[in-house]
């Protein structure tokens, strides 16, 4: 088992140590990672926006650089269900033949949850942490149980957290509601997106959490550039910060 | 070319794909004790069910649950506390003040409180303009869901009306405060009998 | 890069308690649904059915109508079919005159705002009389609906008290919700006594019986049609069903997702004409069969006009219904005003964080989100994408292709988060206004790689 290791544009630029995190984390595990040089960006800020043919040659080379794995690897839930959901349309559209990633790749949850299942992590984190179910998390990965449906409740980072010694974990009381930030969509409706994310952050500090966590690097971002500014008593971690603390 | 044959051609030449009929088996919830659950969906949906006294008449349960009602509007030969039977009056104009009217429910669903009834009255709007309402509910015909409810429901009907109601009329329209008695009756209870 | 919905929510959240009241309280709508829905274990089962029968019915329309007419002239109803908006407006128009109506009284009907039936009916000299209490309350402010099953959620209750004082004689400064509502009843009840004709829109249209459902929790639409003899219902194509197993299907969906009750308390079937009185039913197509050949498009014509969609959209909450150009707003607005016209309203595409909740949330499973997705990527052709994006897109598209070009400009990027503020907060800067910026790495993950692995093999 080889895993191709997907570090998103904006992890590799604003947060490497959650790629080193997640490279870490796999590799206490057992597993043997690559990563393949020369990464970009999934396409998914183009396609939002609404020029998805510009993201057309990075799925091809998407492709081009993970099809060998055996499995794709990334620490961002959005970009994992971009590249699942939408490439193999992209490429299909315009004449690509099969997307072989879109079948092999996973968000490090599913792969942590769904197929390692370690059943603890060594690491040690007394604090508590508001978890952050991120918009493509729950509704495109089903990465916990979304609070529209009638399911049973089920939550994949919770239950990886959970392993962890002196953790405290807790929801907000909008579960999994929008935290506003959408790519461009931040910057076309600036005040409505301010307003979603000064909610969200506002929601996970009444847990009385010491930290916000969860497992869309882009989403901790935009709630981190509301708590700067308004210099809130909460902070951001990428949850696999706290499954790798430790190592 | 007439507009319903418009309409038919336009859908004809747009419709691509047809998609078959579905087979509708819903495995839906069954209440064990269907009269506890529609005596208290029936509260929760701002009206009132209750089960007629050992040894009481229905006129004596009138009396006691509406004891203020002066003008009551009946044409049931079980009620005789009536003041007035509607079918002799021709116009909705001289229905209106009425305090009270009773009325037959066919059935009850216990998912939603609601009850099916067919217009029995000739002036259809005595069952909107009166201030209360009483339904008369054998408390043997109690279904769980609107399946069951649309299952007894005939595809053949006679009568003019037809359709369930369910509690008060009521709105949230401003602020999403809650009041009863928008148009329809303030109150409205099902006497369980 | 602002958008007309982006302008119109910027005013909106201006006056934050509202705005503030305003997503809490249809968030408490959105909650209560949830309440509902979640008791009823085969939820999603029904979700499911509906979507297919809609599917059904939807690409079985040419029979449908026929069954449905078949149905309804052996009731003794008229039946008249409108293929656009005038059609619809002439006919019910010639009814009323035919008939020598002068006041009609009418319940809530969104296919008569689309249709812009009110004012064409009042240019003609008829008095229009809107009787669900919060339409009743926007005819009387000349203001329009805000939400398509909350028509005045954005008004507040003071207004309504003086609207009420001013119109209706109610007592001075009174603007309780319960006494306010029973000076509106009061006054409404004399309309519904002495108007001339009533009408309503339509649920659903059950084919094999003939019956137009409608469903209130007033009793207006009952009002009318039971205090009239001249009865007009109308309804679009899309509100066909087969029969009435389909119809349990819809009646247990409808209101546990609109308002999170378990059933509205009126579902009321319209099937025969009041003895010595007349029953019509206008079809109208206006757009809707062209609709249904757009593939990625015609699932909104799934819509069962419940506005749970617009309860858990955070956009919609926090920005209300007038933000949106089309007159319904919300998720499913955005959809049916590109599908009406798309150069009109491509304003509101912008006013979607693609959260895709109201997909989750439909009780007829339409997928909204993903469709408002379908129209970002089509605004190009359509010449209303907006040129900064698309050369910020072209940009990211240009540096993302060339690896070595976008690694480079990492190891410079930390200079970024060292540059005097002024330049880097300023009103070019949307995300800046309210937000700080991340701060680029020292070093990006590729360039830890190299040094860790590559250094290692060599």
């Amino acid at each position: 088992m080889k895993v191709g290791l997907f570090i998103p544009c904006y992890i590799n630029a604003v947060y490497p140590h959650i790629g080193v995190a997640c490279y870490k984390l796999l590799t206490s595990l057992g597993i043997e990672v690559d990563y393949p040089l020369g990464q970009t960006c999934c396409g998914q800020p183009m396609a939002n926006a609404g020029f998805e043919k510009d993201s057309l040659t990075l799925a091809k080379r998407f492709e081009q650089l993970f099809k060998d794995y055996t499995y794709v690897v990334g620490p961002s839930a959005s970009c994992v269900a971009f590249v699942k959901e939408n490439h193999p349309r992209i490429l299909s559209e315009h004449g690509e033949h099969v997307c072989e990633t879109s079948k092999h790749i996973y968000d490090i949850t599913e792969f942590l949850h769904d197929v390692v299942k370690p059943e603890h992590f060594a690491s040690h984190f007394p604090h508590k942490v508001s978890l952050h179910n991120s918009c493509h998390g729950v509704r495109e990965l089903h990465l916990s149980s979304a609070s529209e449906l009638t399911i049973p409740y089920y939550n994949k980072i919770r239950s990886l957290l959970e392993r962890v010694s002196g953790i405290t974990v807790v929801e907000p009381e909008r579960i999994d509601e929008c935290c506003g930030f959408g790519g461009m969509f931040a910057v076309e409706e600036p005040e409505v997106s301010t307003c979603m994310g000064h909610d969200k952050v506002k929601d996970h500090m009444a847990t009385g959490a010491e930290y916000i966590t969860g497992a869309d690097s882009s989403c901790l971002m935009h709630m981190e550039g509301v708590i700067e500014r308004k210099h809130l008593p909460i902070r951001t971690i990428h949850y696999l910060e706290i499954l790798s603390a430790q190592l | 070319m007439n507009s319903k044959d418009f309409i038919i051609h336009s859908l004809r030449e747009n419709i691509k794909e047809h998609f078959p009929r579905p087979e509708l088996k819903i495995s839906h919830i069954v209440y064990h004790d269907k009269l506890k659950q529609f005596i208290e969906i029936s509260a929760a949906v701002g009206g009132r069910a209750e089960i007629l006294g050992e040894g009481e008449t229905i006129d004596n349960a009138i009396r006691r649950i509406f004891p203020d009602a002066s003008r009551i509007a009946c044409n049931l030969p079980e009620v005789t506390c009536a003041t007035y039977n509607p079918d002799h009056i021709e116009t909705p104009t001289e229905l209106n003040g009425t305090d009270l009217v009773i009325c037959r429910g066919i059935f009850g669903v216990c998912e939603n409180a609601s009850v099916y009834f067919e217009q029995e009255y000739l002036q259809r709007s005595i069952y909107f303009i009166s201030e209360s309402l009483l339904m008369l509910l054998p408390k043997d015909q109690l279904v769980d869901t609107m399946h069951d409810a649309y299952q007894r429901v005939p595809n053949e009907h006679p009568g003019e009306f037809r359709g369930f109601m369910s509690g008060p009329s009521k709105t949230a329209d401003i602020e999403q405060a809650l009041v009863m008695g928008a148009h329809g009756p303030r109150q409205v209870t099902v006497l369980l009998i | 890069m602002s958008t007309t919905h982006s302008k119109a929510a910027k005013a909106f959240l201006s006056d934050k308690a509202n705005a503030k009241w305003h997503d809490k309280t249809l968030y408490m709508v959105r909650t209560k649904r949830d309440r509902l829905s979640h008791a009823i274990p085969e939820w999603e089962e029904l979700r499911n059915a509906a979507q297919n029968i809609k599917q059904y019915s939807n690409s079985h329309l040419p029979e449908l109508i026929e069954e449905f007419e078949k149905n309804a002239t052996a009731n003794g109803c008229y039946v008249h079919y409108a293929k656009d908006a005038e059609e619809y407006r002439t006919i019910i128009e010639r009814i009323l005159r035919d008939h020598s109506v002068r006041k009609l009284v009418k319940s809530k009907s969104m296919l008569s705002e689309e249709c812009h039936l009110n004012p064409y009916l009042i240019e003609k000299g008829y008095e229009v009389i809107e009787s669900d209490l919060g339409e009743r309350i926007l005819q009387l402010l000349n203001a329009n609906p805000s939400h398509i099953v909350m028509p005045a959620i954005h008004i507040k209750r003071e207004i309504v008290g003086k609207l009420f004082e001013e119109k209706l004689g109610s007592e001075k400064g009174n603007s309780d919700p319960t006494y306010l509502t029973h000076q509106a009843r009061k006054a409404l009840r004399q309309d519904f006594l002495n108007a001339d004709a009533g009408m309503t829109g339509g649920n659903f249209a059950v084919a094999s019986t003939g019956e137009v459902i409608v469903c209130t929790n007033e009793g207006n639409a009952d009002m009318g049609i039971s205090c009239q003899k001249l009865n007009i219902s109308a309804f679009g194509i899309d509100k066909i069903i087969p029969d009435l197993e389909s119809l349990a299907i819809f009646t247990r969906l409808l209101a546990r997702s609109a308002t999170g009750q378990p059933i509205t308390t009126y579902t009321s079937h319209i099937g025969r004409p009041r003895k010595g009185g007349e029953q019509h039913f206008i079809i109208v197509d206006n757009g809707r069969s062209k609709i249904l050949g757009m593939p990625q498009h015609r699932k909104s014509m799934n819509c069962i006009r419940c506005g749970a969609c617009m309860n858990t959209c955070p956009v919609y909450r926090r920005s209300g219904g007038y933000s949106y150009s089309y007159f319904i707003p919300g998720p499913i607005g955005i959809n049916l005003g590109m599908l009406h016209n798309p150069q009109k309203h491509s304003g509101n595409v912008s006013a979607c964080s693609l959260c895709l909740s109201c997909s989750n949330v439909c009780p007829a499973m339409i997928d909204l989100g993903e469709q408002i997705y379908v129209w970002r990527q089509k605004l190009d052709v359509f010449g209303q994408a907006s040129s900064e994006k698309k050369l910020m897109s072209k940009g990211l598209q240009f540096l993302m292709e060339r690896p070595y070009l976008f690694h480079s400009a990492l190891k410079m990027a930390p200079i970024i988060n060292k540059m005097p503020r002024f330049l880097l907060y300023n009103r070019l800067n949307a995300w800046g206004k309210d937000r700080e910026l991340p701060q680029f790495a020292k070093q990006s993950f590729e360039s830890w790689w190299k040094k860790n692995h590559q250094s290692k093999n060599n």
